[in-house]
């Protein structure tokens, strides 16, 4: 015992040996060139989509589920909305990013640009030979680009006009299927302090950038050529924002609305100070007690250029370049696509579903809200890219950033006239575009 | 000999110290060192965040100077940290000075009153949110019913501001009232009897002895609280987002905007870098006047 005592005295010389010892132990741990025999497990990344915790349950019960047979096996991992530019871009730079992925709508678009998401065509195929990829019309087109798809659709957060049944019903009006219909209700609207159209113009929510895109993409414009330049100053884009303005100058949008997040708009919906407006098409499941019960989805409404039309938002499974195994992501990827129909079965997702399966199933049908968005909004329905035909990268930083906030304040504030406020968004989206 | 062998002792020593104290060198240049440098890197680059892009020297910073988003951003930025500052100081001193005498209930209200510090933001610019927000929110309710309509606390662009401004200093005066008790506290009791033996009124006393005597602190204070209002991000992007019409946008959340928006990491940290710099100026001309006063 007194020799081993001798034997390990501490003093500086062992000290520092044994710090060297520790620190070099992981790095000899690391050139061990052993490997374990299995297979390196796949990483998908799944953003926090529908209900939440719930959503992320079933997703999660689903990935394990996933049987790889001789390919890589999967491993899920839940990832929340906050900073998830930087989740993503910090791990894929670090070559830490996942294999396959969910994300924002155009995140596959600007990611396959800069190389990191690879076309997923095969994992398309896959489906196709499953006979799973019977999407709605115009959904797998959307997501179609020069180098090939950019991601599985997989959800769909479309834009449609809702109004509050009974509050038109008690003032004796009909909803609205034109725009100057909109303009009339409105303004009865107005007479009994319900706004008209409910939207929030705050910096931190993209509703109402959503409402007049879509006002405008209803009228024939976009904010994009068909050639994927800004376009902003269209004609119909010129007359969309005169109705817009003048809406605002007839008190049908709320001033106060300018600096409303999703929150406050919704709790307007709840207490039946809006009436109408466009929202995603589970407002009646984000609303409880009597206005969820309330809330009806309109047809779409006729522009004063005869035409309909809307907003949509892709939800996509991306498929990255750095994988252990292309193989092995394409055949999850397909596997899991299909899979996602669980979401609407159990309830766990408020978008709408992209297949025709899946729009087929009782859980959708017996909704008449659902059924008139799938049947009567959804094949109206355009991406932000609009008039351009493919979706692009830039679209990442146009949507949500801080030029369509700004334009959507000035516009509700009615500060300027329709031009001007067209041509700053148009200085602002080539600024963003470079 | 004698003074060999201490002086191979003294270095052995040093040497061994140097060896200890290596890996938290490292650790700490590593951590603080290499994100400014990686920083700066980006700064002179037009890339994003995933590839570096071309080198543009100082192009970014140019771009900043004549974007008068930034102008902007930066007289906002400047009517944000001197009401923040002197707001919260004015009120933290007063109070300072009123809980400097006993009276019932004073450590409970002295905890109370630390409450908008010690509560997250996030809750309290929630809370904030509620009250004025919405046309049935309190407070729009309330100046409703005295005849007051259609007062748009935060869609307004000027009211925006004021209200901002306002959250700021509530949420920073219990540091404030923290700071300045302590300093008050140490006057020495003495001081003021002998003022008031030779007759000086209150105001004079607060003028000629408890501001002199508390400036030291007081400078402290405005070093610190000019940082912390400075690179506020939590309570404008959660209370406006820097809306309406940008009215509220500080330079923080400019450059937050420029990174993490509209992707455009090289003019986003050419901000932070800019405001950085007029930071350490501010901070240099407040020490100057610790120093003068010491």
């Amino acid at each position: 015992m007194r020799a081993d005592a001798k034997h390990f005295r501490p003093n500086r010389r062992n000290f520092l040996a044994l710090g060297a010892a520790t620190a070099a132990a992981p790095m000899l741990g690391a050139c061990d060139g052993g490997g374990s025999p299995s297979l390196e497990s796949l990483t998908f990344w799944d953003m926090v989509w529908g209900t939440g915790a719930p959503y992320t349950e079933v997703a999660e019960t689903i990935a394990a589920e996933y049987d790889p047979g001789d390919l890589h096996p999967v491993q899920y991992q839940s990832i929340p909305w906050a900073n998830w530019y930087q989740t993503f871009t910090s791990a894929v730079a670090s070559g830490t990013g996942p294999a396959v992925s969910t994300g924002a709508s155009f995140q596959p678009f600007f990611f396959l640009e800069q190389g990191t998401v690879a076309p997923a065509d095969g994992a398309i195929d896959l489906l196709e030979a499953d006979g799973k990829a019977d999407f709605l019309p115009g959904i797998l087109d959307a997501m179609n680009t020069d180098q090939g798809y950019a991601g599985i659709p997989w959800g769909l957060d479309l834009r449609v006009f809702w109004y509050r049944e009974s509050i038109l019903q008690d003032a004796g009006l009909e909803p609205p299927t034109t725009w100057p219909e909109l303009l009339e209700v409105g303004k009865q609207l107005r007479e009994i302090d319900v706004v008209g159209l409910g939207l929030a113009a705050g910096s931190d929510t993209t509703d109402a950038q959503k409402t007049i895109v879509s006002l405008m993409i209803s009228n024939g414009g976009g904010l994009f050529n068909e050639n994927a330049e800004p376009d902003v100053t269209s004609e119909a884009n010129i007359e969309t924002l005169e109705f817009v303005l003048e809406l605002v100058r007839e008190g049908i949008i709320d001033p106060r609305s300018v600096s409303y997040n999703s929150d406050n708009l919704d709790s307007d919906w709840g207490s039946g100070r809006v009436g109408m407006g466009f929202h995603q098409t589970g407002l009646d499941r984000v609303l409880s007690g009597e206005a969820a019960e309330d809330v009806r989805v309109a047809s779409p409404l006729v522009s004063p250029n005869g035409l309909t039309g809307s907003l949509y938002y892709i939800n996509a499974i991306m498929l990255y370049t750095d994988t252990p195994d292309t193989a092995s992501g394409e055949q999850f990827a397909a596997w899991y696509a299909a899979q996602t129909d669980k979401f609407w079965t159990d309830g766990v997702m408020i978008d709408l579903p992209v297949t025709e399966r899946v729009a087929a199933l009782p859980e959708i049908t017996e909704n008449p809200n659902v059924v008139k968005s799938i049947e009567e909004w959804q094949p109206v329905g355009k991406t932000i890219a609009a008039q351009s035909p493919q979706a692009f990268g830039a679209l990442n930083s146009v949507d949500g950033g801080r030029a369509m906030a700004s334009f959507v304040q000035r516009v509700v504030q009615g500060e300027s006239e329709a031009l001007p406020l067209l041509e700053t968004l148009q200085a602002d989206i080539e600024e963003l575009m470079g | 000999m004698t003074m060999t062998v201490r002086t191979t002792n003294a270095t052995r020593r040093a040497l061994t110290f140097t060896a200890l104290a290596a890996p938290a060198l490292v650790l700490m240049a590593v951590v603080n060192a290499y994100p400014v440098f990686y920083a700066a890197v980006q700064s002179v680059h037009q890339g994003n965040l995933i590839q570096q892009g071309p080198f543009v020297g100082l192009e970014n910073y140019g771009t900043v100077l004549t974007d008068p988003d930034f102008w902007n951003a930066a007289r906002f930025t400047a009517i944000f940290t001197v009401a923040g500052v002197l707001g919260s100081w004015v009120v933290g001193y007063a109070l300072g000075l009123v809980f400097r005498r006993y009276f019932v209930g004073r450590a409970a209200l002295k905890v109370l009153l630390l409450l908008p510090w010690i509560v997250p933001v996030v809750v309290t610019t929630m809370s904030w949110n509620w009250l004025v927000a919405t046309s049935s929110s309190p407070l729009p309710v309330l100046f409703e019913a005295v005849g007051l309509e259609d007062v748009l606390f935060l869609a307004d662009p000027t009211l925006a501001a004021v209200i901002v401004c306002l959250f700021k200093i509530w949420i920073s005066f219990p540091f404030m009232f923290v700071m300045m008790s302590a300093a008050l506290e140490g006057i020495d009791p003495t001081v003021y009897e002998a003022a008031t033996l030779d007759g000086a009124g209150r105001w004079t006393v607060l003028t000629a002895i408890t501001l002199p005597l508390t400036a030291r602190s007081v400078y402290i204070s405005w070093v610190l609280m000019s940082m912390f209002t400075i690179n506020d991000f939590p309570t404008i992007f959660l209370l406006t987002g820097g809306g309406p019409v940008d009215a509220t946008t500080t330079l923080v959340v400019l450059a937050y905007d420029r990174v993490f928006q509209a992707f455009q990491p090289g003019t986003g940290v050419a901000i932070a870098f800019v405001m950085t710099a007029a930071l350490i100026a501010i901070s240099l001309a407040l020490f100057r006047s610790i120093r003068r006063v010491h």
